[in-house]
This record gives structure tokens, C-alpha cells and sequence, in this order.
């Protein structure tokens, strides 16, 4: 008798152990799951914020004044735009900078330079101001250069990483294309981690950002939102202080966001290797 | 070396002269040499697969990338048809890893070897688009890399070395991996790839002996020495099997023969002293 086999049916798998995944390791959650997890959060933090009894933290409404006062006030939109100026100044030269020392580390003339440079990371700023104050005469120079210098530093670390671990497989590969070795740095350095640089960059970004405050605390003249929120500091007006946080956080979360369509863009090959638990 | 009736020897097409090579002291290579003619069968148009046997770790990937002028040899040399030096670049070579330019498509890729190549755009990309249709990727030339499957990725680097034209082509363990249907149609492949020209020649480094058999007209076995039943270092050429003069090319349903099984059975016997 032939043996028949009907294809068998599979179980279907219900909304609660979609979401039971959630809470096992290693397991992929559909985006239906990853919108509950995500709403739960952020309903949580609001409670949270609620209920503190903290006097410290202002209320929702308290924000949202403050904010309107900074804006038609305090002329935040103005200082945003300083400040933005500055970070993407300072983000031009970094990469101009670090990528060109990273590409570099391919002579092996200039890779104990690159990795000396690359060790400068543990300077911090702070000790800096001094000497760049009088290469630079201050002013907004003096904020884009600390901050370029603060970027850069770990920018050429990761990025002469990445080049480092290229796999010689791929320069053998376009050797034995007949490719010079000008056409190799083109293609295997430069062009083939181009999407590496993109996710190194959006890193130093988001570093860059966080030190936006403190390079222009000190010069505070220029004005920014860095500068802003020291003097809302400085007469405790805590309210303004959290409000200037709040645009801090969602300029950065802008920016990152605009990196990751970037990169999308630019390297659409990047998203194929990764892959899903 | 003679060959068949209805095989004749020409010149020859690759030979590899005495080469030894030292690596931290350890001798790797010592003394491996061999030549490659060109085999004429009239009427056809024949090219040669030379298949180079030898167990993992004997230094077959270090002798194919002194073949494909990446490396050089402490000692000996290799040449080509009519004594031409062969520098990286001039071979065509596929590595185990099928590489391919992961942040251009297939048919960049292709496109790329051609004008490094030197020709023209415009002919690089018609050249490329006919290589992509005759391997049966030409609805995959706007897919990038990582989407193909393995078997893809294979031709899609065979079809890449054959943008320009070259005489020799390097394949590193093209069978490893494969089902038995990507399996025949990669011998299949490299056949017909050898047989678009007379003087093609295709070296094939594996320890896949069944289908090194298959697909070669000359096999070279790879190995160490044995001295008091340890082996001595640098592999050297220990064997040479001449498939057209046993009557073990050119043929069809040639893994069902009696002559094909004994010979692979002591060709495997050979492998456990190399």
C-alpha cells in the first residue's frame, strides 16, 4: 500500500507566546512584540516619573513650561542652531582627520604615528583647554578644536581597527584581479568598510554630543545649548535645566537616527550579513 | 609521459620547477616539481585539468599561491606556456571562500575584473552580463553578494576570473561543502570551463579524490616522506597519475567503472603514509 503523507500542519502560535519569547534568551520577537515591549517601557518610565517623590524632578507640566519659556525667552532656537553648527564642524573635520590617519596605518611607514596619535584618547579635555586656547586665540575656534580633538582620538582608534582586520583574503583577491595597489586601498580600504567608518562615525557623534556641553562651557560668549544649561544651572532653575536635557536627548537621537538612514543609503549591503536570532 | 591513442601531448602549459618553500623555520615545501602539457585531441577543442591531491595541512595552499604568484618560493620557479613568467595577477584564481567585493553587486563585481582587465566599460559590462547568463545568474547580477547561496557565490567568482581571458585558473577546494547535485555541476563546469580554449588549463587543489578523479585528465599527489614511519618535512610530488593513459578521462559514468574504483581505493591507501 502506498504510504501517503499529507503536509503537516503547523501549529499556530499564539499572541502570549509570541510575547512569553520576550523573556527568553536568544529569541527574535516579532515587531507586533517589540511595540508591547516598547510601550511598556515607556509607560513604566512615566509612572515612574509620576510617583518619585523627588522634588528635584519636575513634573510633566512643569517641562513642558519651561520649555516654552526657553524658547520664546532664552532664544533656544538660536543657541540650537550654535550648537549644531558646532558639532557638525567639528564632525567634518574628525572625519577628514581620522579617516585619512586610519587609511594611512596601510604604510607601514606611518602606523606607529597613527597608533601613538590613537593613545591620546586618554588625555581628556579638560587639561587641554590651556594649550589649545593659545594655539587657537579661543573663542569658537578653541570649542571646535577640543572638540574635534575629542573625537578624533577615538574616531582613529576604531576606524584603524577596522582596517586593520580587512582579511588579506580580499587584498589577495584583487591582486589576482590584476588591481594596483592604488585601485586595492580604493576598493578594499576605503570603499569596502565604508559602511564600518558610517557606524564608527555614529558612534563619535554621540560622543561628541555628550561633551558638547562642557567644550561649550568654556566659552560661554558663543552662546549654545551647552552654554544654556550651565547658566539655568547656575540660578537653579532646575525645570529649565531638564527641559534643555529633554532637547539634548532628542537633538541626539535625531542625529543618530539620520546616521542609521545614512548608512542604509550609502551601504545597503550592511543590513545582509547580520543575522536574527 | 606519453598519452593515448587519440591524445596527443603538446607544449607546455604550466611548469613548476623545483619550488621549496621555509616558513618560520619549518620546511613546508621541498623540491615540488612538475609540468602540465597541453593535451590535443583532434577534432575537439580540449583544454587540461590537473587535479593536485594531498591531505589537509601538507602545503597545498601554500604551493597554490606560489602558482598564483602570490607568494614566492625560498627556491625554484613556475612558469607558463612558453616559459612566461607568471605574476599575480595574470592566473586566474578562485579561493576556497568564493570572495567577491561585498559592498558591489555581482555584475559590478564582474564588471570590475574587466576594466581592471583592461577593457572598455561598455564591453565589461555586455562580457559580464553574457558570463552572468551562461552560469545562470543573470537575474542575480543586481543582487549583492551575501543574498547568493554557495553554489551562486562559486560561479559568480568562476564567472568574475573569466572576464579576461587567462590560460590559468586556479580553483582552491572548489568541491568542499557541496550536495551531490552542486557537486556534478561544478565538475561540470570546470570541464566546460577548460574546454572554451586549447591551451585552458585548470588546476584544481582539493583532498576531494573521488571528484579530482573525475574531472582531471592529470593528477598530482601532494605529500611528506616517511623515514622510520615518520614523515619527513616538505611535501613533494609523490605520485603522478596520467587519467588519459589509464583510460580514466574523457569518459562518461566514470565512477561506476571497476578501473575508477581501484584506483581511487589505492589512491586513498596512498593518502594515510603522505
Amino acid at each position: 500500500m502506498a504510504a501517503t503523507s499529507q503536509p503537516r500542519a503547523q501549529p499556530k502560535v499564539s499572541r502570549g507566546s509570541k510575547i512569553l519569547r520576550a523573556f527568553q534568551p536568544n529569541r527574535a520577537v516579532d515587531g507586533f512584540t517589540w511595540s508591547i515591549l516598547v510601550g511598556f517601557w515607556i509607560a513604566t518610565a512615566w509612572v515612574v516619573w509620576m510617583s518619585l517623590p523627588f522634588k528635584s524632578l519636575p513634573t510633566p507640566s512643569e517641562l513642558w513650561s519651561a520649555l516654552g519659556s526657553l524658547w520664546w525667552e532664552h532664544g533656544m532656537g538660536p543657541e540650537m542652531f550654535s550648537t549644531l553648527k558646532l558639532i557638525t564642524h567639528a564632525t567634518v573635520l574628525t572625519v577628514a582627520i581620522s579617516l585619512a590617519l586610519s587609511y594611512a596605518t596601510v604604510i607601514p611607514f606611518l602606523r606607529p604615528l597613527v597608533e601613538g596619535l590613537s593613545k591620546l584618547r586618554f588625555l581628556g579635555l579638560t587639561g587641554l583647554v590651556f594649550p589649545f586656547t593659545l594655539v587657537t586665540g579661543g573663542g569658537y575656534t578653541l570649542k571646535v578644536a577640543l572638540l574635534t580633538f575629542g573625537m578624533a582620538s577615538f574616531f582613529i582608534t576604531s576606524m584603524a581597527q577596522v582596517v586593520v582586520e580587512i582579511p588579506r583574503s580580499e587584498f589577495d583577491h584583487m591582486r589576482v584581479l590584476g588591481a594596483k595597489e592604488g585601485r586595492i586601498l580604493w576598493e578594499v580600504v576605503i570603499r569596502g568598510t565604508l559602511d564600518r567608518a558610517l557606524d564608527v562615525l555614529r558612534q563619535n557623534v554621540a560622543m561628541g554630543w555628550a561633551m558638547i556641553t562642557m567644550v561649550e562651557g568654556i566659552s560661554r560668549a558663543e552662546g549654545g545649548i551647552g552654554a544654556l544649561i550651565l547658566n539655568q544651572n547656575k540660578h537653579f532653575r532646575l525645570a529649565e535645566v531638564y527641559a534643555i536635557l529633554l532637547v539634548i536627548l532628542v537633538l541626539g537621537l535625531v542625529m543618530d537616527y539620520a546616521m542609521g538612514v545614512l548608512t542604509n543609503v550609502l551601504c545597503p549591503y550592511s543590513r545582509l550579513g547580520r543575522v536574527e536570532r | 609521459m606519453t598519452a593515448s591513442p587519440g591524445v596527443a601531448n603538446g607544449e607546455i602549459v604550466l611548469s613548476v620547477d623545483d619550488v621549496s618553500l621555509r616558513l618560520s623555520g619549518n620546511l613546508i615545501l621541498d623540491g615540488v616539481t612538475f609540468n602540465v602539457r597541453d593535451r590535443i585531441r583532434v577534432g575537439t577543442v580540449t583544454g587540461q585539468v590537473v587535479g593536485l591531491l594531498g591531505p589537509s595541512g601538507v602545503g597545498k595552499t601554500r604551493l597554490f599561491r606560489i602558482i598564483a604568484g602570490l607568494d614566492s618560493p625560498d627556491r625554484g620557479a613556475i612558469t607558463g606556456i612558453k616559459s612566461g613568467e607568471l605574476p599575480a595577477g595574470t592566473v586566474g584564481v578562485v579561493f576556497q571562500d568564493y570572495p567577491l567585493l561585498r559592498h558591489r553587486t555581482v555584475l559590478s563585481n564582474l564588471v570590475l575584473a574587466g576594466t581592471i582587465g583592461g577593457l572598455e566599460a561598455g564591453a565589461s559590462r555586455a562580457r559580464a552580463a553574457k558570463l552572468l547568463a551562461s552560469f545562470g545568474l543573470a537575474e542575480r547580477g543586481d543582487y549583492y553578494p551575501a543574498r547568493l547561496s554557495g553554489g551562486q557565490r562559486q560561479r559568480a567568482a568562476i564567472a568574475q576570473q573569466l572576464m579576461v581571458p587567462r590560460p590559468l585558473l586556479l580553483l582552491d577546494e572548489p568541491f568542499s561543502g557541496l550536495d551531490p547535485a552542486a557537486l556534478d555541476d561544478v565538475m561540470k563546469l570546470i570541464v566546460e570551463v577548460a574546454n572554451l580554449d586549447e591551451l585552458n588549463t585548470i588546476v584544481v587543489v582539493t583532498h576531494d579524490i573521488r571528484s579530482a578523479m573525475t574531472v582531471s585528465d592529470t593528477l598530482f599527489l601532494l605529500g611528506r616522506n616517511r623515514k622510520e614511519g615518520k614523515a619527513v618535512p616538505g611535501a613533494r610530488i609523490q605520485e603522478t597519475y596520467d587519467m588519459v593513459e589509464l583510460g580514466l578521462a574523457y569518459r562518461t559514468n566514470l565512477q561506476s567503472a571497476p578501473e575508477f574504483v581501484e584506483l581511487e581505493r589505492a589512491i586513498k591507501a596512498k593518502f594515510r603514509e603522505l
